[in-house]
């Protein structure tokens, strides 16, 4: 136990020092695949809260994204709102809806929610190509940047900040006892009732908290990249970030991050083999889906642990 | 005396059927009620309502004096209802502990630490302390109905429903939970028990309520009720 | 004015048809397997390249591609069933709403993406079936359009004697009431999933090969058909054929005259895609069972 624990931790230090140097190893292209592998992970992660730990299906979480994303954009560039101002605008617009959205859809289970967030995405992406005047439509809205200068390292370390703050909180959120009524909710709605829990409000809270990490990623990335397309909020994007997800293991918050920035660094360094890379992707998400539905690092990590234990079992002076 | 929980008139519309048919039923602090009756008849209907997992067509529930039909089934659990269900609903993919841990920590004022030592307490009770770190779908059927009768006990509840705890129980383990129930209610909690076993409700309570199709055909003591002409028409009969 | 809105209820009539046979397979493959098939577009997609190619390179005459779509769509489907779906049959997988969302979802990205990488994103155009117009007074619809919608109700019309009639639609409608009781009853449910399966994709390749000459080809095309479809599916009642028809049609019309009554032209044609979707939202919302259609169905 304490063994694993300080393993843990190790670990931990030790991707948090691989992170910090990163920057300084790499040229300025992988550095922006680090940014965007940030930003995917801190919306994988999202979607592995509510999708992972409360059970609620839903294909919304890049609509969230594109809300952030825009009504921050679209604040700082209209109304000369402070960019933090306007993710944090944004961040409280998507925890509104995402409780709206909880609220309709709660007498929808499985996959008749995943179906109702498809075509709320869908809705959303088709206003804001409709709406050009406003949103640039599908030629794209220039907004500001967020910080100044050329140098895209300021985004990467508050990437790293966001990530890692979102994490935290997410996993505390996760052990605490709203993390276990999630899963009681996951595993049972009509049992958690029966013992007690207050399934409404903690179905709502789980879209609005879901939704406020996707909008806050989309906030942050959208000032990083400087120019917002609907295409952000497309079902292909979702189903990228549910394949990361996924292959990383959607029932841990970690696992669904590191499984995001696997596949964006892999997805860029396979660019030469340009479309084959997504069949490739579609289809190691289909074979994990298939055959190992806990993501493949839980899968690697099982192994792991099973050839410890065996090791374990075979020196009974340490067991005894 | 108010009774701890009353429903009068109380009604349940399927679409064309009436599953529940102005039901009166009154439960007094500290009774063993059997509710019996053949399949259909409206029994599990009646819990849930009487729990909060169904809302009432027409009728009135009050819990210790207050309406409450259609109130959450949760405030039904904060108000001290525990209920099991017919078919046992489990929170399959967490550990034993964790399943106890959701009625403890969903309790208002409550604390990990004191919500860890009553939940090892009640496993310890039901026997099933060995077990805290397994994962519930790895219970054996019987392990997973004292389970649930366990987070049921996790509410503390001053009421308990049991929807056919004996049903695919082995005779051993039958006698057990008799028991177990008996002991739970010399503590002074008062049970509402629903179960096709005739044999395991008369050794257990006193009183008997008798429906057929969503209505009370009798209710009373076991000895009147079990030779009244109607009940045994409606079992003879359906 | 008025001539006008005649044709864009005819053309709202057509798209109907093509919708109702998209959505008849969903609902059956629905109704039969109890998931929610997100690939269903990209089967229709896949059906339009197939015939096409089956056109172009076999040189078959443009009639012939129908039935080649519906033949490889049919082993398509076969295919994904075997190695994906087979899953939802076990007693042991956990989750299977999910599962199948998951796994259905992952075949159309995956098809969608296949589709790019070998059809390209450039849109193709398949031959038409029958050149030239009908045009009757100011009303005027293009051959191709009349006989789409004609093989579409002859299509739907054989389904529903398939699936009424004989005792192999009669079978496959009992195992979508009742996977148990059909078992008791002696019949090898999980020869029909495949058939389902395979059924209700190959009349998406159907609709595929019929809106070739009409629309063109392009790898995204089964997106929006895709949600429509699913509209159409619970508004007809989950896992109703008949109702499934009837939706369609009323879809397809109310597109049409919306687009056609539409206050701003320009963005008339965008908005129309979201029309279904917003029905599909509120059809959720408010009658999750459907209009036309049996009781709820649980997925798992
Ligand atoms: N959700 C529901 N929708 C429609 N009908 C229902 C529903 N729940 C119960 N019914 C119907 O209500 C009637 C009473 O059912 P109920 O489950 O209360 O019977 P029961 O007495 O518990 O029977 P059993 O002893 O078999 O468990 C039955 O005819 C049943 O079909
Ligand atoms: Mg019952």
């Amino acid at each position: 136990m304490t063994r694993s624990l300080a393993g843990q931790a190790a670990l931990i230090a030790l991707a948090a020092v691989v992170a910090v140097i990163f920057p300084h190893l790499v040229n300025n292209y992988w550095l922006s695949v680090g940014i965007t592998a940030l930003f995917y992970a801190i919306v994988a992660a999202s979607w592995a809260l509510l999708v992972g730990y409360a059970g609620q299906f839903s294909f919304g979480q890049m609509a969230f994204v594109s809300m952030g994303a825009y009504t921050s954009g679209m604040l700082a560039k209209y109304y000369d709102v402070p960019i933090p101002l306007g993710i944090a605008t944004g961040v409280v617009l998507c925890a509104i809806t995402g409780c709206v959205i909880g609220y309709v859809c709660l007498r929808m289970r499985g996959p008749y929610l995943a179906l109702f967030t498809v075509a709320f995405s869908e809705v959303l992406r088709i206003i804001l190509v409709s709406e050009a005047e406003v949103t640039g439509g599908n030629g794209g809205l220039q907004i500001p940047s967020l910080f100044r200068g050329r140098s895209d390292l300021p985004y990467y370390y508050l990437g790293l900040v966001l990530l890692g703050g979102s994490l935290a909180l997410m996993g505390w959120l996760v052990r605490s006892r709203w993390g276990l009524f999630f899963r009681a909710i996951r595993e049972n709605e009509e049992a958690a009732a029966a013992a007690g829990v207050k399934v409404v409000r903690f179905r709502l809270l789980a879209f609005a908290i879901a939704a406020m990490f996707a909008g806050l990623a989309g906030g942050f990335f959208g000032h990083y990249v400087g120019i917002l397309t609907p295409d952000i909020g497309s079902v292909d994007q979702m189903g990228l970030v549910v394949a990361m997800a996924v292959i990383g293991g959607p029932e841990s918050l970690i696992a669904a991050s590191i499984g995001a920035i696997l596949v964006e660094f892999l997805l860029e360094a396979l660019r030469a083999y340009e479309q084959w890379r997504l069949v490739l992707f579609a289809l190691v998400l289909l074979l994990t889906v298939r055959f190992a539905r806990n993501g493949l690092l839980a899968l690697g990590a099982d192994s792991v642990m099973r050839v410890f234990r065996r090791r374990d079992a075979a020196t009974p002076a340490r067991t005894a | 005396m108010q009774p701890l929980i009353e429903a009068r008139g109380l009604c349940k519309r399927f679409g064309g059927i009436l599953a529940v048919d102005h039901l009166a039923l009154s439960v007094q602090q500290g009774e063993l009620v059997g509710l019996i009756g053949p399949n259909g008849s409206g029994k599990t209907t009646t819990i849930n309502m009487l729990t909060g997992h169904l809302s009432p067509s027409a009728g009135e529930i009050l819990l210790r004096g207050e309406r409450s039909e259609g109130a959450a089934p949760s405030s039904f659990a904060a108000r001290r209802v525990g209920r099991t269900f017919q078919i046992t609903q489990l929170f399959s993919r967490m550990t034993v502990l964790e399943n106890m841990l959701v009625p403890g920590l969903a309790r208002p004022h409550s604390h990990r630490a004191e919500a860890t030592r009553q939940a090892r307490a009640h496993l310890e009770f039901l026997g099933l302390a060995k077990l805290e770190g397994l994962q519930a779908k790895n219970l054996s059927g019987g392990q997973q109905k004292l389970l649930e009768l366990g987070r049921a006990l996790m509410l503390d509840p001053e009421i308990l429903f049991l929807d056919e705890p004996f049903a695919g129980v082995n005779p051993f383990l039958r006698d057990e939970i008799i028991g177990l129930i008996q002991k739970l209610h010399a503590e002074g909690r008062t049970f509402v028990i629903v179960d096709h076993d005739i044999e395991a409700i008369q050794r257990l309570v006193k009183r008997l309520v008798v429906m057929a199709r969503g209505a009370k055909i009798a209710d009373g003591a076991v000895e009147d009720v079990s030779h009244d002409p109607e009940v045994l028409r409606a079992y003879a009969g359906v | 004015m008025l001539d006008y809105l005649l044709s864009q209820l005819l053309n709202g009539l057509v798209i109907g048809v093509i919708y109702a046979v998209i959505a008849a397979g969903l609902t059956i493959i629905f109704s039969i397997l109890k998931i929610v098939n997100f690939a269903h577009g990209e089967v229709f997609m896949a059906g339009g390249y197939f015939s096409y190619f089956a056109i172009a390179l076999l040189g078959l005459p443009a009639l012939m591609g129908i039935p080649a779509a519906m033949l490889l769509c049919f082993l398509m489907s076969l295919l994904i069933e075997r190695t994906l779906l087979t899953p939802l049959y076990s007693p042991k997988t956990e989750r299977k709403g999910d599962y199948g969302v998951l796994a259905t979802f992952g075949v159309s990205i995956l098809l969608r993406n296949l589709a790019l990488l070998v059809f390209g994103s450039y849109p193709l155009r398949p031959p038409s079936f029958w050149s030239g117009s009908l045009i009757v007074g100011a009303i005027y619809l293009t051959w191709d359009r009349v006989f789409a919608a004609g093989f579409g109700v002859l299509l739907l019309a054989l389904l529903v004697w398939f699936m009424y009639r004989t005792p192999w639609g009669e079978a496959l409608n009992a195992v979508g009431q009742s996977r148990e009781s059909a078992s008791i009853v002696g019949i090898d449910s999980t020869r029909f999933y495949r058939l389902a399966f395979g059924l209700g994709g190959a009349l998406a390749g159907a609709a595929g090969a019929l809106v070739g000459p009409i629309y063109s080809l392009s790898p995204s095309m089964g997106l929006a058909p895709d949600t429509q479809a699913f509209a159409i599916v619970i508004l007809g009642g989950m896992g109703s054929v008949p109702g499934a028809i009837i939706a369609g049609l009323l879809i397809g019309l109310c597109e049409n005259m919306f687009v056609a009554f539409f206050p701003d032209p320009s963005r008339a044609l965008t908005y129309a895609q979201a029309f279904s979707l917003v029905v599909l939202m509120i059809v959720l919302l408010v009658r999750p069972t459907g209009f036309f259609g049996r009781r709820h169905m649980a997925m798992e």
